[in-house]
């Protein structure tokens, strides 16, 4: 491991080899880069996740904290690790002060592994719109997490209207395991549910990809009613001719699923911990047009999929006066 | 509408998130107090469990001659599954699991104990609503194939019409001993279940490495072109193990190396190697084009150069004394059965006319590697001082099917220096040792397809009988012959060496 104190960018590629080459893994089967956008309270998490998802795909980890962009010198403190406490790939943490955290690119780009897939996380507030952050903007799937915004039910309005393929939240890799579950459930039904009732919390994004899915592909809008547990999924029903088949949350790992005319069954349906919920999204790099189609048929907004998958970046200074120069000025005037 | 799968609406083509889950169904496995069963059948069963990968209504039903109720079964389940769970062993999937296990005793002549499996499947239809789709292991020897499956047929247990459902059979090698024997053990079980229900288990077959073969081949522009005879120089199949015989005495003695390994395995390989492209990747078109293959396969004329067997000796392996074949519990003193088989193979096609295959395997050898080496012809002009060259081989594509599962290039580079020098460098592609942790184990692969019904890892009847056209010959003419001798811990006799050594070339050492 390298740590690096007040460096630059050029350093930090040289630090990589370095460590490459005292590896001796210069062939690693670099499968794409990981780019995790992450606060400083937050980086635990952000990295304990990361190395769980970097076992199960090779991959080259960059976590970037931006931290005091009103410090007045801009610098760049780095850590380099191979084969480390984060996993068995290669990682890099960098911190980023000042100015510099506003030009983050400037340190990533000469770091993503060449010509491999670029994956961004926010973990943590996404930006309000993925064009304001370079990293996002050079990335082929960028993956959002409502679920920690101030407000996530608007969270997930805003990651509608602002969407292109390739994005995804983890908010709906929350609700793969339910999903799961219904398909198969649903293999040896005939007939479209006449009503579907969510149990949960109705502020929770999760249950509203869910409904959002529902509608989409049965074409019957769900209810979502409060659960006993806020932020909580608890079951859903689906109401068909012979009575209802409802799929309801037993504990942390396990839920019944009851029939018309079957016995009641337990079946697996885990809470996933941040890394696994990463991991599988690490496991596509195309866009998922399902999510494109239950976040579109949630907000309303015709059409998510056939949006153009390329963004331009939008130049946005946080710390000029709000409305002004949004969009008029270019990125690399700031000092 | 967007399309969906199968007519349910909740499945997207497009969705890759959601797993491919069977229909309810049971898990019949007879035998099932065997080591197979033990070390990776219930195992197995338990990781796919735990994956989320079974049913809603799955359920495993034991057969076997025990006095043991429903609960012992489980036990000794739970037992097997801890110990030999890739993933990790989570008592709460157990229970779930472990609920749905059913065990029926009886020996397999025992009319009633087949009634009472029936009457079994009966009540899961009830409980789990399996709607009569079951399949059933035969994880037994194969001389009791012919009594199970008449008892299956008596009571009507493999016919899908009377179930309701699917029925569906899974067979493990080996299949037969020769053409003959093969021919007769196909048409039973295919005369009782349908040839389109049978399952033949080549674990082999399961190997992430094995499907990235056809990965590799057909969906890359860089290797077909040069995959023939134009440029290929040879290629080698090893699969070498560095365990003995094991508590297999009786099995290994009567089989032999060749029939237990070279029949299945390598001509396995050797197919998914050598054939055209399928028209797509279906069972059907994927196993078209593997018995062109074997159908082309010619066996060496001259067997006394190009069809070596062995037995080893005592010697030394991995820092330890073993005993040799002979010296072995339960072997005859004069026993001829070959431990190390190795053989030259040709592929009658315009692709391969001229392309020697060689097949090796065998036991206590110095170390367990299984790898398919493509070696390509020498440039046909060398631009060098010939002195530049001294060190370059062949270039070579490896497929290390097990273990660190991967590819390597293998291909000249320039020494560093002032001096034009070249020589071999290896380009390495892992699956990763340190990312396969969680990579499916064969047979859990092998028992969700059977229980989705997809065919394609399953070599099929005639797969095997073409299998056993180019076995036998080999094995009329060893019959009369005595195994060449090596030492415990060397890669074979050194009549395999010198078999290659004939035409100026050299085994890899894996």
């Amino acid at each position: 491991m390298t740590t690096l104190w007040d460096t630059t960018g050029t350093e930090v590629v040289a630090a990589l080899s370095a460590e490459r080459r005292a590896a001796g893994a210069l062939a690693f089967g670099l499968a794409l880069t990981l780019v995790v956008v992450v606060d400083e309270r937050n980086v635990k998490a952000a990295e304990q996740a990361a190395t769980t998802a970097a076992a199960a795909h090779p991959c080259r980890l960059l976590i970037v904290v931006r931290r005091e962009v009103t410090a007045p010198e801009p610098r760049l403190d780095a850590e380099v690790s191979i084969g480390g406490r984060l996993g068995p790939g290669e990682a890099i943490i960098m911190r980023m002060y000042g100015r510099l955290a506003l030009h983050a690119e400037s340190v990533v780009l000469p770091l993503l592994a060449p010509d491999a897939p670029v994956i961004t996380w926010w973990h943590g507030d996404p930006p309000e719109r993925i064009s304001y952050d370079p990293l996002g903007v050079f990335a082929d799937r960028r993956v959002t997490d409502t679920l920690h915004a101030a407000a996530p039910l608007a969270a997930l309005r805003q990651r509608a209207v602002d969407f292109a393929p390739g994005d995804t939240d983890i908010a709906w890799t929350r609700v793969t395991p339910w999903r799961t579950l219904l398909a198969a459930a649903f293999d040896s039904v005939t007939e479209t549910p006449s009503a579907i009732t969510i149990t949960g919390d109705p502020a929770d994004p999760s249950a509203a990809l869910l409904a959002g899915w529902f509608t989409d592909r049965l074409g019957v809008e769900p209810s979502i009613v409060a659960g006993p547990t806020p932020g909580r999924l608890t079951s859903i029903a689906l109401t068909l001719s012979g009575g209802d088949l409802t799929l309801t949350r037993q504990d942390s790992r396990t839920a019944v699923l009851s029939r018309p005319g079957q016995p009641d069954r337990a079946l697996p349906l885990a809470e996933s911990d941040l890394g696994d919920l990463l991991a599988e999204e690490l496991r596509r790099l195309d866009d998922d047009a399902t999510y494109g189609d239950a976040l579109s048929a949630w907000s309303g907004l015709p059409d998510l999929n056939g949006r153009s998958p390329q963004r331009e970046h939008i130049w946005r200074d946080p710390m000029a006066p709000a409305g002004a120069g949004a969009g008029a000025a270019t990125a690399g005037t700031a000092g | 509408m967007t399309p969906s799968v199968n007519g349910n609406p909740l499945r997207d083509p497009r969705d890759r998130r959601l797993p491919r889950l069977p229909d309810a169904c049971a898990l019949v496995v007879f035998g099932v107090t065997g080591d197979l069963a033990r070390k990776k059948l219930l195992p197995a069963v338990y990781d796919l469990a735990n994956r989320g990968l079974l049913p809603p209504g799955f359920a495993l039903l034991g057969f076997a001659r025990r006095d043991w109720g429903h609960g012992d079964f489980a036990d000794m389940a739970r037992d097997a599954a801890s110990k030999g769970a890739r993933t990790p062993f989570r008592e709460d999937v157990w229970e779930r699991l472990a609920g749905s296990i059913r065990f029926v005793p009886g020996s397999f002549d025992d009319d009633a104990a087949f009634d009472r499996l029936v009457a079994e499947l009966k009540s899961l239809e009830e409980s789990h609503g399996i709607r009569g789709n079951a399949a059933f292991y035969l994880s037994i020897a194969p001389s009791a194939f012919p009594v199970v499956l008449k008892q299956m047929q008596r009571t009507g247990l493999a016919s899908d019409a009377e179930a309701g459902g699917w029925r569906r059979v899974v067979v493990e090698k080996p299949f037969g001993h020769d053409t003959a024997s093969a021919r007769e053990l196909n048409e039973l079980v295919d005369d009782v279940f349908g040839p389109d229900s049978v399952f033949r288990i080549d674990h082999y077959l399961g190997k992430e490495t094995v499907q990235n073969l056809l990965a590799l081949r057909f969906a890359n522009t860089l290797f077909e072109p040069v995959w023939n005879s134009h440029f290929v120089d040879s290629v080698q199949i090893t699969m070498a193990e560095d365990v003995g015989i094991g508590t297999r005495a009786g099995f290994y003695d009567q089989t032999g190396a060749a029939r237990d390994v070279l029949q299945n395995h390598l001509l396995q390989l050797l197919a998914l190697t050598a054939m055209e492209e399928p028209v797509s990747f279906n069972a059907e078109a994927i196993r078209n084009e593997k018995l062109k293959v074997l159908r082309a396969i010619s066996v060496p004329e001259d067997k006394k150069s190009f069809a070596i067997r062995g037995q080893y000796e005592q010697g030394w392996l991995a820092g330890q004394r073993v005993k040799g074949y002979l010296e072995e519990a339960d072997i005859p003193a004069d026993s001829r059965t070959e431990t190390f088989a190795a053989v030259q193979l040709g592929i009658e096609t315009r692709r391969w006319a001229g392309v020697p295959f060689y097949l090796r395997t065998g036991k206590r050898l110095p170390r367990r590697v299984t790898e398919i080496a493509v070696l390509f012809k020498q440039a046909p002009h060398l631009p060098f001082d010939a002195t530049d060259t001294t060190e370059l081989g062949h270039n070579q594509l490896v497929i290390r099917v097990q273990p660190d599962e991967g590819v390597t290039l293998k291909f000249g580079s320039k020494v560093p220096g002032s001096a034009m020098e070249v020589r071999d460098v290896a380009m390495d592609f892992l699956f990763g040792e340190a990312f396969t942790e969680s990579l499916p184990e064969a047979y859990e692969r092998l028992i969700l397809d059977v229980l989705l019904g997809d065919a394609t890892l399953f070599p099929n009847n005639a797969e095997v009988i073409e299998s056993w056209r180019v076995i036998d010959p080999l094995e009329e003419y060893w019959a009369g012959t005595s195994p060449e001798r090596y030492r415990a811990g060397e890669w074979g006799p050194a009549a395999a060496d010198e078999m290659l050594g004939r035409t100026g070339r050299a085994w890899r050492r894996p």
